[in-house]
This record gives structure tokens, C-alpha cells and sequence, in this order.
């Protein structure tokens, strides 16, 4: 079966470019088949609080693994939201210019909710690019001021319906989570975050339909072995395993 | 050929799984390669007195030798001694398990009485770290998972004792194995795509045990953190098989 990784940073915390952990790293995703990753850069290295000359050094890092391996890698672009929209603008033209990302990446910079995430998606509009949402129910972390509830990720969707978005953090989100994007055609949701819990998968796929659903792993914390075996091992068909695995990414991302 | 070190029968009420049967986990652990698992019953864990769902367990895998009973016992309750001999007295019962941090106590009030008359009785203590994940456990059960420190002080306590910890995540394991080497742990919350290479220096293979927390987690999934190259085929076999007979049988 053909797999896309839709989830992984293969740069992270601090340890700098590795070209040797990057090579296993690869060789790890090649021996299980994944064709593709979608790298979302190092984006706790300065916990959540960026400056412009910060984020400009994490979407340099992933340029350089991206040439590092062509083909390999495609990237998304990490912004902060918070610094405006003249940042924001500028970063994004020149990671799609210079570099050839394809998406935005938030993490936990602020709440998706915000008024400054205005830019971000004018900016998602301007260079036709998918934004991917960090998202984890707030219901028992309690970090709302910053941190991304489905519930907020809804929100975002709501409000930019022409842009698509992929809620990450299936796990993270959780069945509240499903059910509050679940009218949003606009919003996919990634496999990744936490233990591979089991039945979740099918009840996504049950709500939202096989089609909205990426396959990622968010490598290295997570090794893309379980969270292959954890679509392979769910109550489904094979073609919808083979959606989830690799067809949507391919066609969301433009990743043929 | 794997030993599921970390299962349980019956229903996780805040899980998406169905309760199986007996016959229905084993064969919804043979899909995934796995062909013995011990086994604890999820009734014990919210059950304010654990033996009615031992007993049910009991009766539930006496035909299924493939499933090894694993009961709880919670030695915080006035007949802790009864518990503990009912269960020593099971068929094929060689470990319980320990659910503090589901029952209510810290790991320092089990007694040296209750751990002297547990090894008396030939079993053997499993701890259970936690069932989910904290960041996401369902919005009205304030369960933690139980502390690093805890355990190494129960451990420092029965240091002829081999207890095997369930649960416990990568940082955790390598931070009790500092303190205390009387322990084995499943790999169920375990997970990095260098698992192997960063437990072996202070936790090597003859110390882990494959274990899937079915229902709570898929099974199938579990299964590929053994397939991962930085474990040798005889590894494999030793996490995979082995440790678990060895430990359960």
C-alpha cells in the first residue's frame, strides 16, 4: 500500500540539522513504504513565543533538509501569527519563493481563534496553500489562551471556508473533536497525537468519510510504523486505508 | 509468535472498542501475530471491591489457556490477605496487578505485611502506571498517572521482588531505571522512532515485555514497534515472547 506521511518534523528541539538522524530517519520511512513526508519544521524550539529572525531560522532549517533530500520532503511554512501581518505576508512569500513550501504550520503561538489569524489566511488564500492547525482538546490541559481546541479550529474554518485546513491531532482531538469539524468540508483531520487508541480511526471515517482523514505520525516522537499499523489494523476497507494512507495527502497537497 | 503482556477483557467505558468475549480477543489479538496475552478484568478497576470481576475473569479463561489470568487486587481493603489467596489459589495465576492510582492509595500505604504475604504466595506485582493518556482522559476522572518516585520507593522496598511496571512512557522508564533495576516494563506507552536505541542503555531487551493495552489501544499498531530494525531478531523474540513466559508462566 502507498503511504504519504502527512505529519513529521525531522528537525527538533534544538538538536540542529543531523544529517545522519535525518538519513535514518528517511531510510525508517522508506522501509516502511512511506513515499513522501510532509515536514512541519522545529516548532517548539523556542517554546511558543517566536520572533520574526527565530522563525525565519526554523523555515531555513526545513529548506535545507528539503533540498537535503529532493523529493523527499515538502515543507509548510511556520509562522507566528502574533508578530502581523506584514511578518506573516513576508515570511510566507518567501518560503513559497524561495523554498517551495506548500502549506502554513501553526503550533501554539496563539488560540486559532484570534483576530491575527486574519493575515495568515489571507496570506493561505493569496498562494493557494493548506494550513495546518496544531489542535488538542482543551478539555482537561486547560490552556486556552494559547493553545487550539477543535472547537477553535472549527472556528477558523468557519470563518475562512475557501481555505483548507488540516485539523492536526486525531487522537489529541479526540470524538469532540471529529464532531465539531464534522459540517466543515474545508477541514481534514490528521491521524497523529498520543497513543494509537483504538476505534477512533473508524469512528472519524464513520463521521467525516474516509476522504478528510491524513495519515500522519509526527515523527520522531512517534514512530510511523505504529501509526501505519494503526490504519492498517482499523475496521476498514482497503480503499479507504489507501485514502487515508496516501490519496488524500496526494491530492490535498498536490504530492502526485 | 507474541505475548501480550498488557490486555484486558471487558469494556472500556470510555473507549470506542466492544466488549469481546474471551474468544473474540483472542481473535482479535491473532490478527495482529498475537497469540497469548494476560489478561486483567476491566471490571476490577472501577469496582469499589475487585474479586467479583476476578472471579468472573477466573471462570471467563479456564477453558482458554491462551489467556493468562492477571487479577487485581487492591491491598488498601480490609481483606487484602483473602484476596491475595483466592488468587494465589487460581489456575495458572502467577502475578496480580496493582491499580493504585485507580484504587485510591499511593503505593507507600501498601504494607511490608501485604508485599511479605505476596511473595510468600509466589505472585508477583504488576503495576499499573496508567490505562490512558492524562491529556485526554474523559473530563471527569481525575486519574494521574502514578509518579516516577512512587514507584522507585515501592521497588527499594521489595528488592527481591521483580515487579513489572504497565504504562509507563519512554522518559518514565529511563528515569526509574536510574533508581532501581527490580522492574521489567511493556512497551504499550512506550513509542519514538529510535524506541530500541534509546531504551538499551539502561533498560535492555531482557528487561521489556510487548504489551498492547487492548481495548484502550490497537493492537496491530502496537505490533510495529517489534518490527523495528533497532531490535535483532533474537530481541524480537525475547520482548516479544519470552520475558512475557518467562514473567507470566
Amino acid at each position: 500500500m502507498r503511504v504519504i506521511d502527512a505529519h513529521t518534523h525531522p528537525v527538533m528541539f534544538k538538536r540542529g540539522l543531523r544529517r545522519a538522524e535525518i538519513d535514518r530517519l528517511v531510510r525508517r520511512g522508506r522501509s516502511l513504504g512511506i513515499e513522501r513526508m510532509v515536514g512541519l519544521g522545529d516548532v517548539l524550539l523556542h517554546g511558543r513565543h517566536f520572533t520574526a529572525a527565530q522563525i525565519r531560522e526554523v523555515n531555513d532549517d526545513s529548506a535545507r533538509v528539503q533540498r537535503a533530500y529532493p523529493g523527499y520532503f515538502r515543507f509548510f511554512c511556520f509562522v507566528n501569527p502574533l508578530l502581523g501581518e506584514k511578518a506573516v505576508m513576508g515570511e510566507v512569500e518567501r518560503c513559497v519563493d524561495q523554498h517551495g513550501f506548500i502549506g502554513i504550520k501553526l503550533e501554539i503561538c496563539n488560540n486559532a481563534r484570534d483576530a491575527c489569524m486574519k493575515p495568515v489566511m489571507a496570506a493561505a488564500r493569496r498562494w493557494s496553500l493548506v494550513v495546518l492547525q496544531h489542535t488538542w482538546s482543551q478539555t482537561i490541559l486547560r490552556q486556552r489562551s494559547f493553545h487550539t481546541d477543535p472547537a477553535d479550529t472549527a472556528t477558523l474554518a468557519r470563518r475562512h471556508p475557501d481555505v483548507p485546513i488540516i485539523m492536526a491531532h486525531l487522537t489529541g482531538c479526540g470524538v469532540r473533536g471529529v464532531l465539531e469539524v464534522k459540517d466543515l468540508p474545508n477541514v481534514h483531520v490528521d491521524t497523529s497525537g498520543g497513543p494509537p487508541e483504538d476505534g477512533l480511526i473508524e469512528y472519524a471515517v464513520e463521521q467525516l468519510g474516509a476522504g478528510r482523514i491524513l495519515h500522519g505520525s509526527d515523527l520522531p516522537g512517534r514512530d510511523p510504523g505504529v501509526s501505519i499499523q494503526r490504519v492498517l489494523g482499523a475496521r476498514l476497507s482497503r480503499a479507504e486505508q489507501q485514502l487515508i494512507l496516501h490519496d488524500n495527502a496526494a491530492r490535498l497537497l498536490k504530492l502526485a | 509468535m507474541l505475548f501480550d503482556a498488557n490486555c484486558y477483557l471487558g469494556a472500556w467505558p470510555f473507549g470506542l472498542m466492544p466488549e469481546l468475549s474471551p474468544s473474540g480477543l483472542l481473535r482479535h489479538l491473532q490478527r495482529s501475530g498475537i497469540a497469548r496475552a494476560a489478561v486483567s478484568p476491566l471490571d476490577a478497576v472501577f469496582a469499589p471491591e475487585p474479586m467479583p470481576a476476578n472471579r468472573r475473569l477466573f471462570s471467563a479463561v479456564r477453558r482458554e489457556h491462551r489467556l493468562v489470568p492477571l487479577p487485581v487486587v487492591n491491598p488498601r481493603l480490609a481483606n487484602w490477605r483473602e484476596q491475595l489467596a483466592e488468587c494465589a489459589a487460581g489456575a495458572r495465576v502467577s502475578a496480580v496487578r496493582l491499580m493504585p492510582a485507580y484504587h485510591g492509595y499511593r503505593l507507600r500505604a501498601v504494607s511490608d505485611r501485604f508485599l511479605t504475604e505476596l511473595a510468600e504466595a509466589g505472585l508477583k506485582p504488576v503495576l499499573t502506571v496508567r490505562l490512558e493518556d492524562e491529556r485526554q482522559r474523559y473530563f471527569a476522572l481525575n486519574v494521574k498517572g502514578v509518579p516516577v518516585a512512587d514507584i522507585a520507593a515501592f521497588l527499594a522496598r521489595c528488592p527481591r521482588m521483580t515487579a513489572l511496571c504497565t504504562g509507563l512512557a519512554v522518559g518514565e522508564a529511563l528515569q526509574l531505571a536510574e533508581a532501581a533495576d527490580n522492574f521489567l516494563a511493556d512497551l504499550a506507552y512506550m513509542e519514538n522512532i529510535e524506541l530500541a536505541a534509546l531504551l538499551r542503555p539502561r533498560l535492555p531487551p531482557r528487561r521489556l515485555l510487548f504489551g498492547t493495552l487492548t481495548p484502550m489501544l490497537s493492537a496491530q499498531a502496537q505490533t510495529a514497534k517489534l518490527a523495528h530494525r533497532g531490535f535483532s531478531a533474537t530481541e524480537r523474540r525475547v520482548v516479544g515472547f519470552g520475558n512475557a513466559r518467562r514473567f507470566f508462566e
